[in-house]
C-alpha cells in the first residue's frame, strides 16, 4: 500500500510536485504516467526518503520510509539503472545490500537467477549493458522479497524480450498480492501492463483511474456505413441514438451498441457495409489528458520544417 | 552492525581500495630502499665525517604518501557513490542517514588506522634492521621508544582520511574533496610560512602536516613557545576530524540526494 497525501516538493521556487494525492493498492499494477518532468521521479524519491517533502507526506504501508528499519523486506525499488558502482561485481553489489538488511546470501543467488544474470554474477557492473543494469536493479528490488515494489522507467534500454519479461514479471508480482507502482512516460507500455493509472502533469494529478474507465471515457461511438444512410439515420434517431453524418454514407452513432444497430438495420431491411466501434487509443486519451501539461514540448512548426528539410536532402 | 557490515563489504569489493593499499605498500618498499641508501652512504664516508651525517628517518617516504592515500580512500568512500548514483541505493537500503554516515566513517577509519600503523611500523622496524649498528642519528633510537610517534602517525592518517570523507560528503565530488585535502596538506603550510613572525610559527603549529612531530616530541625537545604540547597537538588533530565529520554529517543528513 502506497499513500501520497497532499505532497508538494519545491526545488528553488518552482514546484516539481504540487499538492499530489493518490493511493496504490495491493494486487494491482498501477502505472504512474506523465510527460518528462511531470514529477514522477521526484514523487518516487520522496516515497523512498531520498528527498524531503516541502509539505504533505508520502507513506509506504502507513509509515514514512525513513522509519522502516530494514526497508528492503517491505519495499523494493528500481531507481535509475546507473545506481550501482561500476567497479563492483553484480554479486558483490547485491551482497552488500543483503548484508545491510539481514537478507541471507541465498537470496542473492536466487534473484540473480530470477533476472537472468546468474551467468555474469562475478562480472563487473561497469561492463554491463543498460538492459543488464536494469535487470540488476530489478534483482536489487526483489532481494528482500518485499510486498511493495516501485519501478522507475523499468523498460528503458531493454530489448523486446526484456520488455515482455518485465511486463510478465510485474503482472506476476501483482498477482501474488503485491503492490506494484511503475512509472513510465509511455502509455502504450502501460496499456499492456497496468490495471490502474495515475496520470500526472506538472506535478498535479490529472487522472486516477482504471485502464478500462479511461478507454470508456474516450469511446467515440460506432462507425456505421450503409448505402441507405439517410434512412438508417432516421431509424437510429427514432430508436434514441445520437447520429452524426460523416461524409457520404458514413454515420457516427452514439447510444447504441453494434448489436443494437445491426438488429435495427435488419428490422428495417437496410444493408450495412460496416459497423465498427471506435475508441480513442489509450495513447490518444493520454495525449488529450496531458495536453498542455507537457513541460518540454517541441514547436510543431519547427519539427515539421525539420522533416521537410530532411526529405529534401 | 548491519550497516557496518554492508559498508565493509562495499569498501573491500572495489578495486580502488586495493590500489590505495598497494600504493601504501609501495611506499613502505621505498622506505626500505631509503634505509638501504642511508646505510650505503654511511659506509662510503670516511669514518671522521660519519658523525656529522644527517639523514631523513626511515619512514620519510611514507610520511609523504600516507596522507595522500588516506585522503583518497576517505573521499572515495563517499564520492564514488555520488558519482555513480549509488548513494540513492545506499540511502534506500539504510534510510537512517546518521547511521549510514557513521558506518562509513567507522569503516574508513577502521581501515586506515591499522593500515597506517602497520605500514609505518614495518618501515621503521625494517629500516632500523637495514641500517643496523651504524650510528646515523635519525635511525639511532630503538623502535620501542618510537611507539608514540608511530601511533601518532597512524591516528594522523586516520584523521586525514576522515577529513577527506567529510569533505567528500560536503562537496559530493571526488576531485573537489581531494583538492580540499591537498590545499590543507600542501598549500596551507607554505602560505603559513609567509606570515610575519611569530604568526608563521603559531599558524604553522596547528597545520595538519605539522601535528605528528609535535605529538611525538620529547618533553624537552628544542622547540619554541609557539609549538603545541603533545596533548595540545592531539586535541587539534581530533578537532580536525570532528569538524570534518560534523560538516559532512550535516550535509549528508539534511540535503536531498
Amino acid at each position: 500500500m502506497i499513500e501520497v497525501r497532499e505532497l508538494t516538493k519545491r526545488y528553488g521556487g518552482s514546484p516539481a510536485v504540487d499538492g499530489l494525492s493518490f493511493q496504490v493498492r495491493p494486487g494491482t499494477v498501477t502505472g504512474f504516467l506523465g510527460p518528462n518532468g511531470a514529477g514522477k521521479s521526484t514523487t518516487m524519491r520522496v516515497l523512498l526518503g531520498l528527498a524531503a517533502p516541502t509539505s504533505g507526506e508520502a507513506l509506504v504501508n502507513g509509515r514514512r520510509y525513513q522509519e522502516i528499519r530494514r526497508p528492503m523486506h517491505e519495499v523494493g525499488a528500481l531507481l535509475d539503472a546507473g545506481a550501482a558502482h561500476g567497479g563492483r561485481s553484480a554479486f558483490d553489489h547485491l551482497r552488500w545490500m543483503a548484508r545491510s538488511n539481514r537478507i541471507p546470501v541465498s537470496r542473492v543467488t536466487a534473484v540473480l537467477e530470477q533476472v537472468g544474470l546468474a551467468g555474469v554474477a562475478r562480472k563487473r557492473v561497469g561492463g554491463f549493458s543498460l538492459g543488464m543494469r536494469q535487470r540488476l536493479g530489478i534483482a536489487a528490488a526483489l532481494l528482500g522479497d518485499p510486498g511493495v515494489l516501485m519501478f522507475d522507467e523499468p523498460v528503458n534500454g531493454l530489448d523486446p524480450d526484456g520488455v515482455r519479461w518485465i511486463r510478465e514479471l510485474m503482472r506476476a508480482l501483482a498477482g501474488e498480492g503485491r503492490t506494484v507502482l511503475v512509472s513510465s512516460h509511455l502509455m502504450s507500455e502501460m496499456a499492456l501492463t497496468a490495471d490502474r493509472l495515475v496520470v500526472i502533469g506538472r506535478g498535479r494529478l490529472i487522472a486516477d483511474t482504471s485502464v478500462q474507465e479511461l478507454s470508456d471515457r474516450f469511446r467515440r461511438g460506432v462507425l456505421v456505413r450503409s448505402p441507405r444512410a439517410p434512412e438508417l439515420s432516421a431509424a437510429l434517431a427514432a430508436a434514441g441514438a445520437a447520429v452524426e453524418r460523416e461524409g457520404a454514407g458514413d454515420l457516427s452513432v452514439r447510444g447504441l451498441d453494434p448489436a443494437g444497430i445491426g438488429e435495427l438495420a435488419a428490422a428495417n431491411g437496410i444493408p450495412l457495409y460496416e459497423v465498427t466501434p471506435r475508441s480513442a487509443s489509450l495513447e490518444e486519451a493520454y495525449m488529450e489528458l496531458t495536453a498542455g501539461s507537457a513541460q518540454y514540448q517541441a514547436e510543431p512548426g519547427l519539427a515539421g520544417r525539420g522533416r521537410a528539410e530532411g526529405a529534401g536532402s | 552492525m548491519d550497516a557496518l557490515a554492508a559498508e565493509w563489504h562495499k569498501l573491500r569489493s572495489v578495486k580502488s581500495t586495493a590500489w590505495t593499499l598497494a600504493a601504501l605498500a609501495g611506499s613502505v618498499l621505498l622506505c626500505f630502499l631509503w634505509s638501504w641508501f642511508v646505510a650505503r652512504h654511511w659506509d662510503g664516508r670516511p669514518p671522521g665525517e660519519r658523525a656529522s651525517m644527517r639523514a631523513a628517518p626511515a619512514e620519510q617516504p611514507l610520511v609523504l604518501a600516507l596522507p595522500v592515500c588516506a585522503a583518497v580512500l576517505g573521499a572515495l568512500a563517499i564520492t564514488s557513490e555520488y558519482a555513480t548514483g549509488m548513494i540513492r541505493t545506499s540511502m534506500a537500503t539504510v534510510p537512517a542517514r546518521p547511521r549510514l554516515f557513521a558506518a562509513k566513517a567507522v569503516v574508513v577509519a577502521g581501515v586506515v588506522l591499522p593500515a597506517g600503523l602497520a605500514s609505518v611500523t614495518a618501515a621503521v622496524t625494517v629500516g632500523r634492521a637495514i641500517v643496523g649498528g651504524r650510528a646515523v642519528p635519525s635511525f639511532a633510537e630503538p623502535v620501542t621508544g618510537q611507539v608514540p610517534h608511530l601511533l601518532g602517525l597512524a591516528v594522523w592518517a586516520a584523521v586525514i582520511a576522515l577529513v577527506g570523507y567529510g569533505a567528500g560528503a560536503v562537496l559530493r565530488s571526488t576531485a573537489g574533496a581531494i583538492t580540499a585535502v591537498v590545499v590543507l596538506l600542501m598549500v596551507l603550510p607554505p602560505l603559513a610560512d609567509l606570515l610575519p613572525g611569530p604568526w608563521d610559527a603559531r599558524a604553522g603549529s596547528v597545520l595538519l602536516t605539522r601535528l605528528p612531530d609535535q605529538i611525538a616530541a620529547a618533553p624537552a625537545a628544542p622547540g619554541g613557545a609557539e609549538l603545541l604540547s603533545p596533548t595540545g597537538a592531539v586535541a587539534v588533530l581530533l578537532l580536525y576530524a570532528a569538524v570534518a565529520l560534523a560538516a559532512g554529517a550535516f550535509s549528508f543528513v539534511r540535503r536531498d540526494s
